[in-house]
C-alpha cells in the first residue's frame, strides 16, 4: 500500500525523490483565506464554512457507482500532493447536484438528462475498462486508467461503442471535467493552493496592478515538481477529434 | 492584521430589504390584486426594469412579473463563485446546431435586474454604422432607426446608471462619460502594454456601469472583482438598484418567483392580460389593457410560441415567421496569455480596459463587420474550464496549469456575428416543472462569422505576445444574446416596429435584447436599457391609443427629462469633449 502510494505522488524532477505530502500544495505557503473570514460578509462566510464542514450525504449514486466515481475523480483532479485532511471533497458535490436535480440551465440536444448521463456514462467508462484491460475500471492501476480517460478524451472511447451512442463522450467528459473543477475550485483549500485572494466584501482590494500581494497575501515562492510517475495526465491535448464542428464552447459568463 | 478594526462584519439591518450595503427600498410596494391594470411587463431585467421606472411615474397602473426572486443584496448575494449560481437562468433549455452555444451562467440571467445582475458592466454605445449595416456592407440588416434617435437616450442612460470612462471616448460618435475612469487592475495593464506597442489606442478604466465615486445611496467599486457574481457593493448598476426602487416609489408592483405562461387574447383579436403560475404554483390570471414582452431573446420568442392560440397557431406576433429567427450571440472568445510576473486577474472589476479600433468593416480584410478587445478576469472555476475548454487541461495538467492562474491575462473577443433565419428558438416537446414546452436553441455559424472569429482572434493573440506573453491559447465561446423578436419597417420580415410595438396586435409589445436585427461588437446592456427608455416614452406620449386597443401613429416621442430617476438628468460632463467632436482617434 504503502509502495503504490509512493508511485502516485508528485516527484522533485532533480533528486527523483517522492515530494511528501503537505497540507497546502502551491506557491503560497502560509496563505490562507480561510483566516481572513472575519473581513467576509455574513452570507459569504455562512455559504464557505458550510461547504468545509458539512460534506452532503451521498443520495443519487449507488455504491458501486460511487466506488467508480471515486476512482475516476482521483485521476481527474489527484490529489495525492494533500494530505488526508486537507483533501477536497468531490464525488458528494457533484452526486447533491444531481440528487436536487440543479443543472446549468441547458442540455445538449443529443444528450440524456444529466443524472441519466451519470449513469450511463460510468457503465461506458468501465466498459472501456474492460474492452481495454479485461478489468473493471477500479481495479485497473493509475496509469491504466489514465489510458482509459485519453481515450474519452480524444473522443475515441476505447470500448462500449452502444453506451456512447446514448451519451456522446466528448459531451460526457465535458460535463464530469466541469463537475469536477467546479467542485475543486469552489474550496478554499484550492484557493491557498493557487494564490487566489478569495471572498472579498466588504473589505476590497487594494494593490491591483503588477501582481502586488495585499498586506494579508504572500508573495509567489515557486517549486519545481513533475506530475507522479505513474500518471499520464500531466500534458495538454486539445479536446476531440471526431467532431470538429462541435468543438466545445466557454460556459462561463466573462464579459 | 487579522482583526477587522469594527469587529466582523454584519449585515447593515437585517429588517430593511436591502439593495447594497447602504440602499434599501423604503416604500412599501402596492399590490394591485386581480384589478385590471394598464400594462404587464413580462421579466424585469435590463428592459423592464427601466420600462416599469418611465411608466409608473408617468402614471400607468403597471405589473412586472418576474420568474426569478427579488434580491435582497445583502442576504442572496455571496462573495463566492459557487454560491452564485442562483443568478442565472437554470431551468431547462435544450441546445443544438453545429455551434450549439452555451446558456445558464453564459449569458442568461434570472430574478429582479435579470442580465444586469450578472453583465461584467461594459457600456459601450453602438456604432452609428450599427443601425445601417445591409445598406453599407451588404449584410445582416438596417435597422428601422438611426443612431441619432437614440443617442439622446444613451445620453440619459449613461447618467442614470452612471457610467464610469474617459473624458474622451473616440470610436463610434466620439462621447464623454460623467464618472472618472477607474483605476487599471493587472489584465488591463496587459491590454495597453500590448496595443501601444502595436500603435492600437485603448481606451482605460470604462466605459462601465460601475461607479467610481459615490452616488446618492450607492457607493463606489471596492475593486473585488466579483462582477458577474452580482455587486454587493452596489457600485455596479443592475436595473434593480437602479430604477426598480423609484418604480416601486411610484406605484409599480413586481411579482417575483411568476413565471408568464401565456399572453391571453381577447374576442376582439386584443391582448387582454397574461396567465401566469404565482410563486405557489397557482395558476393565475391577470387582466391588463397592454402587455410588453421583455424576457429576453430566449423567454420572449418562447413567450411568444407558447400563447399560439386560435388564428395564431404559429404563436402571437407571428405572421411573418419571424419569431425565434435571427437569434444571434457575440463572438466572445477568451485569448488567455500567460506571463512570467504575476498578474492577480481577479483584482479590479473583469471590465476595466477595451479598444474598439476594429469595430468598422474593413475592405482590407475578407469579412463584414468588426470586433472589440476587452479585459475579462474569470474567478478560478471559470478560469479552469476555460483551460479545460483551451488546453485540453485535466488530471494532473490541470492542477499545474491553475498553480500559474496569477500568471494569466486573458483577453475577451467581442466579435459581431450576422443575423441569420436559421439561427433559432423553436419549442422542444419537452416541458418545464410548469408544464410549459422549453426553448430549443439551434445555432450556426456562418462562413462570414468563421473569417472574423479567426481573425479577431489572431489580433488578440498578437496584443498578448506584444505584452510579453510567453504562452498564448484561447478558448472559443460565445457570449451575449440578441434577437430572436427582430424590429424592422416591412412587417412581412419582422415582428416589432421601430417602437417595439407588434405588427400584429396594436397593444403588444416585446422591448429587450430580442428585437435589436444585429448586434454590434458592443456589450448590449447599455443599449437595451436607452432601447427601453425610447419605448416607454413612446407608449407614455401614445398611451391613449395604445390602451384603448387602436393603431397609434409612429411620431417620434419627446424626450421627457423629468422621467429620470431622481438627480441624474442634471449631472455634469467634462466640457473638454466639445472640442473634439469629430476627432477620431487620440492621435494628433
Amino acid at each position: 500500500m504503502v509502495r503504490e502510494r509512493a508511485g502516485s505522488l508528485p516527484i522533485d524532477p532533480h533528486t527523483g525523490e517522492p515530494l511528501p505530502p503537505r497540507a497546502q500544495p502551491g506557491y503560497y505557503p502560509g496563505f490562507s483565506t480561510l483566516d481572513q473570514k472575519d473581513f467576509w460578509d455574513a452570507a459569504t462566510r455562512s455559504v464557505v464554512e458550510t461547504r468545509v464542514n458539512q460534506i452532503p450525504p451521498i443520495r443519487f449514486f449507488s455504491h458501486e457507482e460511487r466506488e467508480l466515481m471515486e476512482a475516476a475523480v482521483a485521476r481527474i483532479l489527484p490529489q495525492d500532493d494533500r494530505d488526508e485532511e486537507h483533501t477536497v471533497a468531490i464525488v458528494p458535490v457533484i452526486d447533491e447536484r444531481l440528487f436536487l436535480g440543479r443543472t446549468d440551465g441547458y442540455r445538449y440536444d443529443d444528450m440524456p438528462p444529466d443524472g441519466e448521463a451519470y449513469r450511463l456514462g460510468l457503465q461506458g467508462i468501465d466498459a472501456i475498462a474492460r474492452a481495454m484491460y479485461g478489468e473493471p475500471f477500479v481495479e485497473l492501476t493509475p496509469t491504466q486508467q489514465d489510458e482509459v480517460f485519453w481515450t474519452i478524451h480524444r473522443d475515441q472511447p476505447g470500448g462500449g461503442e452502444e453506451i456512447w451512442r446514448q451519451v456522446p463522450a466528448d459531451r460526457f467528459w465535458l460535463m464530469l471535467v466541469s463537475d469536477v473543477v467546479d467542485a475543486y475550485y469552489a474550496h478554499p483549500y484550492a484557493w491557498d493552493e493557487i494564490g487566489f485572494g478569495g471572498p472579498s466584501y466588504p473589505r476590497g482590494y487594494f494593490r491591483l496592478e503588477n501582481g502586488q500581494a495585499e498586506p494579508w497575501e504572500v508573495d509567489e515562492q515557486r517549486y519545481e515538481w513533475a506530475a507522479p510517475p505513474d500518471a499520464l495526465s500531466d500534458r495538454h491535448q486539445q479536446l476531440g477529434g471526431r467532431h470538429p464542428h462541435r468543438a466545445p464552447a466557454g460556459q462561463e459568463g466573462t464579459h | 492584521m487579522n482583526e477587522p478594526l469594527l469587529g466582523p462584519f454584519q449585515p447593515p439591518d437585517t429588517s430593511a430589504h436591502m439593495l447594497g450595503p447602504i440602499q434599501k427600498i423604503e416604500t412599501p410596494m402596492r399590490h394591485y390584486g386581480e384589478e385590471e391594470v394598464d400594462v404587464c411587463v413580462v421579466g424585469v431585467g435590463s428592459a423592464g426594469g427601466v420600462l416599469l421606472q418611465r411608466l409608473s411615474r408617468a402614471g400607468l397602473r403597471v405589473v412586472g412579473f418576474e420568474a426569478g426572486p427579488f434580491w435582497d443584496t445583502e442576504r442572496d448575494w455571496v462573495s463566492d463563485e459557487a454560491g452564485s449560481h442562483r443568478l442565472y437562468w437554470s431551468e431547462m433549455r435544450i441546445t443544438c446546431g453545429e455551434n450549439a452555444i452555451t446558456l445558464g451562467a453564459n449569458n442568461s440571467g434570472r430574478g429582479v435586474g435579470g442580465g444586469s445582475v450578472h453583465w461584467a458592466g461594459f457600456t459601450p454605445r453602438f456604432h452609428p454604422s450599427d443601425f445601417r449595416v445591409y445598406s453599407e456592407d451588404g449584410v445582416g440588416a438596417d435597422w428601422p432607426i438611426s443612431y441619432e434617435q437614440i443617442e439622446p437616450y444613451y445620453e440619459m442612460l449613461e447618467r442614470e446608471i452612471p457610467v464610469a470612462g474617459p473624458v474622451y471616448y473616440p470610436w463610434g460618435k466620439p462621447h464623454s462619460y460623467p464618472y472618472g475612469p477607474h483605476p487599471m487592475g493587472g489584465v488591463g495593464d496587459v491590454l495597453i502594454d500590448g496595443c501601444t506597442k502595436l500603435g492600437i489606442p485603448v481606451s482605460v478604466g470604462g466605459p462601465v456601469a460601475i461607479i467610481s465615486g459615490a452616488f446618492g445611496d450607492r457607493q463606489h467599486c471596492i475593486y473585488r472583482g466579483f462582477c458577474i457574481q452580482g455587486c454587493k457593493v452596489g457600485a455596479k448598476q443592475s436595473t434593480l438598484i437602479s430604477h426598480v426602487p423609484d418604480a416601486i416609489a411610484h406605484g409599480a408592483e413586481i411579482r417575483d418567483n411568476c413565471m408568464v405562461a401565456r399572453v391571453e387574447l381577447g374576442k376582439n383579436g386584443l391582448v387582454s392580460g397574461v396567465t401566469y403560475f404565482d410563486s405557489e404554483g397557482r395558476e393565475r390570471f391577470q387582466r391588463s389593457r397592454m402587455v410588453i414582452v421583455s424576457g429576453y431573446s430566449i423567454e420572449t420568442p418562447r413567450l411568444l410560441l407558447n400563447s399560439a392560440c386560435p388564428g395564431h397557431e404559429n404563436g402571437l406576433a407571428n405572421s411573418s415567421d419571424t419569431v425565434g429567427r435571427y437569434l444571434m450571440v457575440q463572438a466572445g472568445n477568451v485569448v488567455m496569455g500567460r506571463f512570467p510576473n504575476l498578474v492577480r486577474m481577479y483584482k479590479a472589476p473583469p471590465a476595466h480596459a477595451l479598444t474598439e479600433e476594429f469595430y468598422e468593416t474593413d475592405p482590407k480584410r475578407d469579412f463584414a463587420r468588426g470586433f472589440a478587445v476587452q479585459t475579462v478576469g474569470p474567478l478560478p472555476i471559470a478560469f479552469a474550464k476555460q483551460m479545460m475548454v483551451a488546453k485540453g487541461a485535466w488530471g494532473w495538467g490541470m492542477r499545474r496549469v491553475m498553480m500559474d492562474y496569477n500568471h494569466w491575462a486573458p483577453l475577451g473577443l467581442l466579435g459581431e456575428l450576422l443575423p441569420w433565419a436559421d439561427n433559432r428558438v423553436t419549442l422542444a416537446d419537452e416541458t418545464d416543472r410548469h408544464g410549459l414546452r422549453v426553448a430549443r436553441i439551434t445555432y450556426t455559424l456562418h462562413e462570414n462569422d468563421h473569417k472574423l472569429i479567426a481573425f479577431g482572434r489572431k489580433k488578440v493573440e498578437e496584443i498578448l505576445w506584444a505584452a510579453g506573453a510567453e504562452e498564448v491559447t484561447q478558448e472559443p465561446r460565445y457570449a451575449h444574446l440578441i434577437g430572436g423578436a427582430r424590429m424592422g419597417a416591412d412587417p412581412r420580415e419582422s415582428v416589432v416596429d421601430k417602437f417595439g410595438r407588434t405588427h400584429d396586435i396594436p397593444n403588444l409589445f416585446c422591448c429587450d435584447g430580442s428585437i435589436f436585427p444585429t448586434q454590434g461588437s458592443a456589450n448590449p446592456g447599455l443599449t437595451i436599457q436607452a432601447m427601453a427608455a425610447r419605448v416607454a416614452n413612446y407608449i407614455i406620449q401614445q398611451h391613449d391609443l395604445i390602451l384603448a386597443g387602436k393603431t397609434a401613429p409612429l411620431d417620434e416621442p419627446p424626450l421627457r427629462r423629468d422621467l429620470s430617476p431622481p438627480n441624474t438628468y442634471t449631472r455634469g460632463l467634462p466640457r473638454f469633449v466639445r472640442e473634439l467632436v469629430g476627432r477620431r482617434s487620440y492621435a494628433p
